[in-house]
């Protein structure tokens, strides 16, 4: 029961803020750039608009096309209940496990890059080849900076690895500040994100996750749109969590979880500031070169490895 | 009794159906035939009535069959162990012979077809028997029975010149694990004389290495273990589809009870075992999938996939004898499992893609991917089953291939409770291998159902295409069905057999699924708008979009095979001459890019010449008179006596 009111608690309020920081990071980048950018609210605005468009298939397409903005948004969801962000509840059987959230996300991606074969566009078949191929790559650097994080706060299972780190203050302690790094890396490169791809072009040469979707339309669309959103704002949450994880509560009540939702709040704002500077001091790098980048996190975290067993 | 009785009765209604099929092979028509294979079927779901009852009861069960000699004698023994392998073999047959019905009456030749069941049904048993075997005689003769009566099931269509080549490469590598296996055993035997197969005493650190060098070499071949794994993409793509399933959902599992068999209850393993299986494993998993990426043929795509899952199967094993031999009984027993799990899981899901993968290629009459695409939109049903065995195999969850690879992880993650710090960093090196692993199967999965299923048709015979026969998609349904069970349900199913495992429950993984989708269906309902139309692709303003512009099989896999160029050695070839000196003006060109088949030309073909240099040599010793024949004859008896005096 009590879990019941955390899924629903964690859930809404994921949904609710996931667009704001897709906005604001959009609005920094333009800041950066010296243009006035769209409105902070513009993400919602522009997904409550698809909702209300008709949507258009492809003749080519088949039933993929058609389940996939709602298995992709389901999993993300389910996946998101592995990171609290409201309070952090007890012991859930079978939530919380790193495999299983990790895995979760690569459901979503597995059917995202089938519907990009699906409407037998050059754009779809192109971005689901280079996403597979980038997911991928990254897939070690993501297993080996989880196993880092439990090896510094000893388990496995996300809620008791914020719980460790919202006691203990890890903020000082060199092997989180590497691992953040990683955690940083992978936040870009999973949410499709300068150096790796480019969120803002649809031009064949620089996209990935948006050549994927370029056949959506309509409510889907906006399916497609938001589990983007929210897997970002998961995937941040991770980072928040174990970097600087004040604020968050092991003990909800009313105003402990408000506390905690402020709390996520501005440093989610942070973050994606943050998330939005980055992104503009990089150019997007050539695809053949994400390996390099990819070394560099895995070094980061297996490094962090080394650090912690020689201790 | 009743054990007795289910053992006996399905012994009887296999041999039965062989020599039914064998003795009216060439008359027996389709209701013979259909005949044989439901007593096949039944016979199945005998043994799998058996092997159940011995798995949840953790009983045991053994019979004396027939008494050769003394010491050689066909009795059997089956355990937990033993009954769960059973289980595998007699659970996916039974589908196979299911999906028999429909497939086999597509080939042409009536004799042809008999004489498949009845090797079919000879196989099986000799499977059975194998795992139930109580002695190393009765285990190599139904070694020997099991790789013949497959030789004989992939010699099916030997009018090809292709296949002949196939089925000669598998036998000659089959025979060669027979020949280490019998080395093993009857060295095994000079250190107990028995040919039971039962805990060995503590022998000398030298022969102990031997014996399992050469077990695990003997395994390793049938398991498909790299580098002895070139026999699996020939062999899998020559056979007919059901045999594939059986050989690779089946046969290579045998393999891999043979070595558990070993490991855990005949020898005492030492530490650098475990390092070996795990290395062993690791590099078969990598390669194995880096390899199923580049393939076109599905066939062969599936082989090396399953190259790749028997790795991660020794990958479980080789953490269980690791973690065993620093006394984490837990954490082996996780691995252990997890590497077993797996072991059902894969004979599971590739049955099932090895069946689907019979349909199309039946329905294409090609097993090449890039003449294949939009078969989604012909064959609905063989489709959505592929796309159930790949999920699994890509280990999404609640899928049963997601639990096992997820203990396999949950046991690396935890290898930092081992001592020595060069063992943990290697174990946490596999463990990003073994990531890698995993994802590359996702992405390769991701191009064979995508570009088999997706799109449009690039060929005449793929947009002919039409659904198969029921029983052609009940058998698979069956195996989707069960994978997906098997998954939500393994917490419990775990429990209920009295191990605690630290597994996430799927059933409420699964749930929270459903409830959630339904929450977003109902959402959307309400919210959004329901009016749809169908329009043509974007093309960038062409308006009749063709085919030929979709991305191909091998336009996928070229990033990959890009960025791992250095393991596919591949080669790339770009001529371009020009009409000026400027080279501006382009005149004609010629690209392309080469794989080089690193095992076959720098392992397999040096050995090969070296033994066709050998028995060259030895024939020029044949070409002498009378006399020198004799002499031989002496030297060889000589040996002989020797040699019999060393073994008794």
């Amino acid at each position: 029961m009590s879990f019941l009111i955390y899924a629903l608690l964690n859930t809404v309020f994921i949904i609710l803020i996931s667009p704001l920081f897709v906005s604001l990071i959009k609005k920094v980048k333009a800041f950066s750039q010296g243009r006035q950018g769209p409105p902070l609210l513009q993400t919602y605005y522009s997904l409550s608009k698809l909702l209300k468009k008709e949507t258009v298939y492809s003749t080519n397409t088949s039933m993929i096309m058609r389940v996939t903005p709602y298995i992709n948004i389901v999993c993300i969801l389910v996946a998101s209940l592995c990171v609290p962000a409201v309070y952090i509840p007890g012991m859930a059987a079978g939530f919380g496990n790193i495999i299983l959230f990790l895995y979760l996300l690569v459901f979503a991606k597995f059917f995202m890059a089938l519907a990009g074969l699906d409407a037998s566009s050059t754009f779809g078949g192109m971005g689901s080849s280079r996403e597979m191929t980038v997911s991928a790559v990254i897939e070690p650097v993501i297993i080996i900076v989880f196993t880092a994080l439990g090896l510094l706060l000893k388990t496995t299972n996300l809620y008791e690895m914020f719980r460790t780190s919202l006691q203990s203050s890890l903020f000082i302690n060199p092997s989180t500040l590497l691992i953040s790094l990683s955690l940083f890396i992978i936040l870009i490169v999973e949410t499709a994100r300068i150096p790796v791809d480019n969120p803002e072009t649809h031009l064949e040469l620089t996209m990935i996750h948006e050549a994927m979707i370029l056949e959506y339309s309509g409510p889907n669309l906006a399916l497609m749109e938001m589990s983007h959103a929210v897997k970002q704002t998961v995937l941040m949450a991770v980072l928040i969590n174990i970097l600087i994880p004040w604020g968050l509560t092991t003990a909800p009540n009313i105003l402990t979880v408000s506390i905690s939702i402020i709390a996520f709040a501005v440093k989610g704002v942070i973050l994606a500031v943050a998330v939005g500077f980055f992104e503009s001091m990089f150019a997007k790098s050539r695809l053949f070169r994400l390996p390099n980048l990819f070394m560099l996190a895995f070094f980061f975290s297996f490094s962090t490895i080394l650090f912690e067993l020689l201790k | 009794m009743m054990m007795n009785f289910l053992f006996v009765c399905g012994l009887c209604m296999f041999f039965g159906a062989a020599l039914f099929q064998t003795v009216f092979a060439a008359k027996a028509s389709v209701v013979v035939r259909r005949f044989s294979l439901w007593a096949m079927l039944s016979a199945n779901l005998l043994f799998l009535l058996f092997s159940l009852n011995i798995v949840l009861r953790d009983s045991t069960f053994s019979v004396n069959l027939y008494q050769l000699t003394d010491i050689l004698h066909f009795s059997f023994f089956v355990d937990r162990l033993a009954a769960f392998f059973m289980m595998i073999i007699s659970s996916v047959s039974a589908i196979a012979c299911l999906y028999s019905l429909g497939y086999i009456e597509h080939h042409a030749s009536n004799t042809d077809k008999n004489f498949l069941v009845a090797m079919m049904s000879l196989f099986i048993i000799a499977m059975l028997l194998l795992v139930a075997s109580d002695n190393t005689f009765s285990l190599l003769f139904f070694w020997e029975i099991m790789s013949l009566t497959s030789f004989f099931m992939v010699m099916f269509e030997r009018k090809k010149a292709d296949t002949r080549k196939s089925a000669l490469f598998y036998f000659v590598m089959t025979q060669m694990s027979t020949t280490f296996l019998m080395f093993g055993f009857i060295a095994i035997y000079h250190i107990t004389g028995s040919f039971e197969i039962t805990a060995i005493p503590v022998v000398s650190p030298f022969l102990k290495a031997v014996i399992f060098l050469s077990l695990f070499i003997g395994f390793g071949i049938k398991a498909g273990v790299m580098p002895f794994h070139k026999w699996l993409p020939y062999a899998h793509s020559a056979s007919p589809s059901n045999i594939s399933a059986l050989m690779s959902g089946v046969m290579i599992k045998v393999a891999i009870y043979g070595l558990v068999r070993y490991l855990v209850f005949v020898l005492t393993p030492d530490r650098w075992w475990g390092v070996m299986v795990l290395l062993f494993g690791s590099f078969s998993a990598l390669l194995g999938i880096i390899y199923a990426l580049k393939e076109h043929d599905i066939k062969k795509l599936l082989a090396y996939s399953s190259i790749e899952n028997v790795g991660i199967i020794l990958i479980g094993i080789g953490l269980y004898l690791i973690f065993q031999s620093y006394g984490f009984y837990d954490l082996a027993m996780l691995a252990l499992i997890g590497g077993l799990f797996h072991s059902l899981n894969h004979a599971l899901f590739k049955s099932l893609l090895f069946l689907t993968t019979g349909s199309v290629v039946n329905a294409t009459g090609t097993r090449d991917i890039e003449k294949m695409g939009g078969l989604m939109k012909v064959m609905p049903y063989t489709g959505f089953l592929f796309l159930a065995g790949s999920a699994a195999l890509a280990a999404l969850p609640p899928f049963n291939g997601f639990v096992s690879e997820l203990m396999i992880f949950q046991a690396f993650m935890q290898s930092f409770i081992i001592g020595n710090p060069f063992l943990k960093i290697m174990l946490f090196l596999g463990l990003s291998l073994f990531a890698l692993t995993s994802a590359l199967a996702a992405a390769c999965f991701v191009k064979a159902f995508g570009l088999i299923f997706l799109a449009t048709p690039r060929s005449e015979e793929a947009r002919k295409a039409k659904e198969v026969s029921p029983s052609m998609i009940a058998g698979p349904a069956i195996l989707a069905a069960v994978c997906l069970l098997v998954g939500i349900f393994s917490f419990q199913i775990f429990s209920s057999l009295g191990f605690n495992l630290p597994i996430p429950n799927l059933m409420l993984i699964g749930l929270s699924l459903v409830v959630t989708l339904g929450l977003v269906w109902s959402f959307m309902r309400l919210v959004s708008n329901r009016s749809t139309r169908t329009s043509e692709t974007w093309g960038c303003g062409i308006t009749s979009q063709n085919s030929n512009m979709e991305y191909t099989a091998s336009g996928f896999s070229e990033p990959i095979l890009t960025i791992f160029r250095p393991i596919y050695r591949t080669k790339k070839k770009n001529e371009r001459s020009f009409n000026d000196a400027g080279k501006s003006i382009f005149k004609e060109g010629n690209a392309e890019i080469q794989t080089f088949k690193v095992f076959e030309e720098r392992i397999y073909l040096p050995i090969a010449h070296f033994i066709q240099r050998l028995s060259n040599y030895i024939s020029n010793l044949h070409d002498v008179d009378l006399d020198t024949y004799i002499l031989y004859s002496f030297a060889a008896i000589v040996i002989l006596i020797l040699a019999a005096g060393w073994l008794i």
